[in-house]
């Protein structure tokens, strides 16, 4: 028998392996291509230090790190993911042998599976096994979620971070009234937060409401949690990034500036294209209640009720977890409701709040239907309703998959539910890894053809270099030039990308294309030949 | 699954039972919904494209619904859709409009009852007949013959404006310097047009509209401002035979405005 407290780790590992699967489908994101590249000189640059091949230079450090320009070495975003990425991609790939994509995603998928692990353990904490359950079970059933651990970017990671923080808080509130001394851990998990993500910087919000309300009466019992924040907290932030080593002010400055005046991309958002301020106040909530199952959504609400009534009963009272969650959804979720933040990257902006969702959908799912054993008066009522709500949130996933930026809950219709109501198709050019093989066919057999890969372009040498694309088709270059000197050309499908259909209809004379891939029918990659070129069609 | 003896907390009764029967019944539902969620395959597509390659007269213009189906349709049909036609000002000149269309979708400007409707699958086919626009004149056919005063010469576009194809004039004038362009000897007749804001990214980072005004005889007759996120402008208004002078301006830089103009009788 497993005892309870392990389940969340083998929970954890089944998360971890069912993104590990997941992403081998999952095309190479645009932004990917960057945190690979810098995460092997990161890793690189640390490895040297440990081996005494160099020191801790200002100007080896700027090279690997940083520069004068605002995005020199992706100075714009902190290094912890992109150096672990770097690192696991030096022992998995380099040393054992590991496929190089798949030795690059490994840490985002651990860290998904460490975040599953998190939710079940504060829930069994608080609430008993039965909700730990079925809360890790929400999270590891997150179509979206799943989707954005299986890349090399900074959502999942720092939803992880985000909640081992809050998770850390809460259990050290408990510690230094148990006597415990020096509560180090929610400073060191702040400073890996903010290692991770710069949205970091709104869970300080949630943290001190919290802090205020939970030690309003206990504040010599609890001042070292405050210590540990103020000083562990930047010391971790800074240990693991060398750029804020010298001149951190002014790196510091630079980093948040660069975010606070980011430009905004373009966005579908019920038909509209935004990119410019004010935005819709409802986007975040709209884009929720159409990318989480339904189940979890209803089962929240459920929650929702079951805290209410039941907060009284709760152990742990004085701590206030119900409050704690709640404010670290808002503390990520208020900002986009401002019309001011940009949305380009709708859910997995505020993917920190999915934590307190599900453990609110476990909470409540439960409550629900011990509610109804009650009348039932049959033992397995509670794993009944368990499976069968569990299992809507595991086809949502299946079905998602690969293309998830591509899919809407049952709610929107699905795909094409979510294509009708004008939400977003995709961003990052993933959905190219899906047309390789049909561009792969027209390989020629002596010279070369050059391919307008459109927003594939950052991935396709890597592409080549994994064999997917043949090396006889290489890339034709950005714009109206690459679309005029290529032969074959792909669109992405989005709303403002349309103009590269326009483009290649200009150069190639025809508005045809010769294949579409699609996601439960719904287009997300056009595929052109050049017609004096095309004599045979995919 | 979860052990209901574990950790047993009494639940509260009826609501709770109700959000139990509730949930499973939403599962149900999810689990069926999601599974259906998928448009139409590509077998009634291509079944459709038969049945209209079977009545397609040179002229027809083919149109589809909603537009994120548009990349599907034109991988069936797109041999029998001229650029020009995809690029159109509207669809006033065209006799006969087919319209393909799924999910139950319609084409924007096709709301009259259709001459005839097929079904193949989960495509509906509707012919749309209309009695086509005189066109005495195309100013697109006319640029050559344009004079120009105040700014660059214009060019003709196969531009994207409101994300939409257009084959428009474009003209870009500099920061409160108007660009006029005379066309000589138009032919009399209502002239119809419309005028948009040429690509999304200076549509993203410059926010201010563009202006055209039509002018005749030195007056105004009328004009259109159209903004970043307008789309695609209509304007129109009766113009006597002679010049007509097209006056675009715009207080911020880079400014594309682009409009294409027909005059019909």
């Amino acid at each position: 028998m497993i005892p309870k407290r392990a389940i969340g780790w083998v929970l954890g590992v089944i998360a971890a392996l069912l993104v590990l699967t997941n992403q081998r489908e999952v095309g190479l994101a645009r932004d990917e291509i960057v945190y690979m590249q810098n995460g092997m000189r990161y890793a690189d640059w640390w490895i040297g230090l440990f081996t005494f091949d160099h020191g801790v230079g200002r100007e080896h450090i700027t090279k690997t790190f940083g520069g004068k320009g605002a995005t020199d070495n992706n100075r714009e975003h902190p290094p912890l993911v992109k150096t672990l990425s770097g690192l696991s991609h030096h022992v998995l790939h380099d040393k054992l042998g590991v496929d190089e994509v798949t030795a690059f995603r490994v840490p985002s998928a651990l860290l998904h599976g460490l975040l599953v692990a998190l939710v079940y353990a504060m829930t069994l904490s608080i609430w008993g096994f039965a909700e730990a359950l079925v809360a890790a079970l929400f999270v590891l059933f997150l179509p979206r979620a799943v989707f954005h651990a299986s890349l090399v970017a900074f959502d999942a990671p720092v939803t992880t971070m985000w909640f081992l923080t809050v998770f850390a808080y809460w259990r050290s509130l408990d510690a230094c009234a148990r006597g415990a001394k020096w509560p180090w851990q929610p400073g060191v998990a702040f400073g890996l937060l903010l290692a991770t993500k710069h949205n970091a910087l709104l869970l300080p919000f949630a943290i001190v409401a919290h802090f205020l309300y939970a030690s309003r009466k206990r504040i010599l019992e609890h001042w070292r949690i405050a210590v540990s924040f103020l000083v562990l907290g930047p010391v971790a932030f800074v240990v693991v990034w060398p750029w804020m080593w010298f001149d951190t002010v002014g790196h510091i400055t630079d980093w948040l500036k660069f975010h606070m005046n980011h430009v905004h991309y373009n966005f579908e958002y019920l038909g509209e294209n935004w990119n410019a301020p004010p935005f819709p106040w409802h986007v975040a909530v709209v884009t929720t209640l159409f990318t989480v199952p339904v189940v979890t959504l209803a089962s929240a609400l459920a929650g929702v009720v079951a805290w209410l009534r039941c907060r009284v009963a709760l152990p742990h009272r004085t701590r206030a977890p119900g409050l704690l969650l709640a404010l670290s959804a808002a503390a990520s979720f208020v900002p986009f409701l401002l019309g001011s933040t940009p949305i380009f990257g709708a859910e997995k902006h505020w993917m920190p709040a999915l934590p307190s969702l599900c453990i609110a959908a476990g909470v409540g799912l439960v409550w629900a239907a011990r509610g109804l054993a009650t009348y039932v008066r049959w033992r397995g009522v509670v794993p009944l309703v368990a499976t069968v709500t569990i299992a809507a949130a595991v086809v949502e996933t299946a079905t998602a998959q690969p293309y998830a930026l591509t899919w809407y809950n049952a709610l929107a219709g699905g795909a094409p539910g979510g294509a009708d109501l004008g939400m977003n198709r995709q961003f990052w050019g993933v959905a190219a890894r899906g047309v390789l093989p049909v561009i792969a066919t027209q390989a020629p057999a002596t010279g070369t053809r050059l391919v307008y890969s459109h927003d594939a372009s950052p991935a396709w040498g890597f592409y080549q270099k994994l064999g997917l694309v043949p090396r006889s088709l290489p890339d034709a270059g950005q714009e109206q030039h690459g679309i005029d000197r290529s032969q074959i050309a792909i669109v992405i499908h989005e709303k403002h990308f349309r103009r590269h259909d326009f483009m290649i209809w200009k150069a190639y004379g025809t508005v045809q294309p010769v294949f579409v891939l699609r996601a439960a029918g719904v287009p997300i990659v056009s595929v052109y030949l050049r017609p004096m070129q095309s004599s045979a069609r995919p | 699954m979860p052990d209901p003896e574990s950790d047993a907390r009494p639940a509260r009764g009826w609501l709770a039972a109700l959000f139990a029967v509730a949930l499973v019944g939403i599962a149900i539902w999810e689990i069926v919904a999601i599974r259906r969620a998928r448009a139409t395959p590509d077998e009634d597509w291509a079944v459709a494209a038969r049945l209209v390659r079977e009545r397609y007269q040179p002229g027809d213009l083919i149109v589809f619904a909603p537009d994120w189906a548009d990349p599907i349709g034109r991988l069936h049909l797109g041999d029998l859709i001229p650029i020009e036609y995809a690029a159109r000002m509207d669809m006033a000149r065209f006799a006969r409009i087919w319209e393909l269309s799924i999910r139950g979708a319609r084409a924007p400007g096709l709301n009259a009852a259709p001459a005839e409707t097929l079904v193949a699958g989960g495509v509906t086919i509707r012919r749309h007949e209309q009695t086509p626009a005189n066109v005495a004149a195309d100013l697109r056919t006319r640029l050559s013959s344009v004079r120009v005063e105040g700014g660059r010469r214009p060019t003709l576009e196969l531009a994207e404006v409101g994300f939409e194809p257009h084959r428009c004039i474009q003209v870009i004038p500099d920061a409160g310097k108007p660009v006029r362009l005379t066309f000589p000897s138009l032919p009399a007749g209502r002239l119809v047009g419309y005028a948009g804001l040429a690509d999304v990214f200076t549509r993203r980072d410059i926010r201010r509209p563009g202006r055209l005004i039509v002018e005749v005889d030195g007056r105004a007759v009328t004009e259109v401002t159209p903004g970043v996120d307008d789309g695609w402008v209509p304007f129109a208004t009766d113009i006597p035979g002679g010049a007509v002078t097209f006056v675009a301006s715009a207080d911020a830089p880079s400014r594309q405005i682009c409009f294409a103009a027909e005059v019909r009788r």
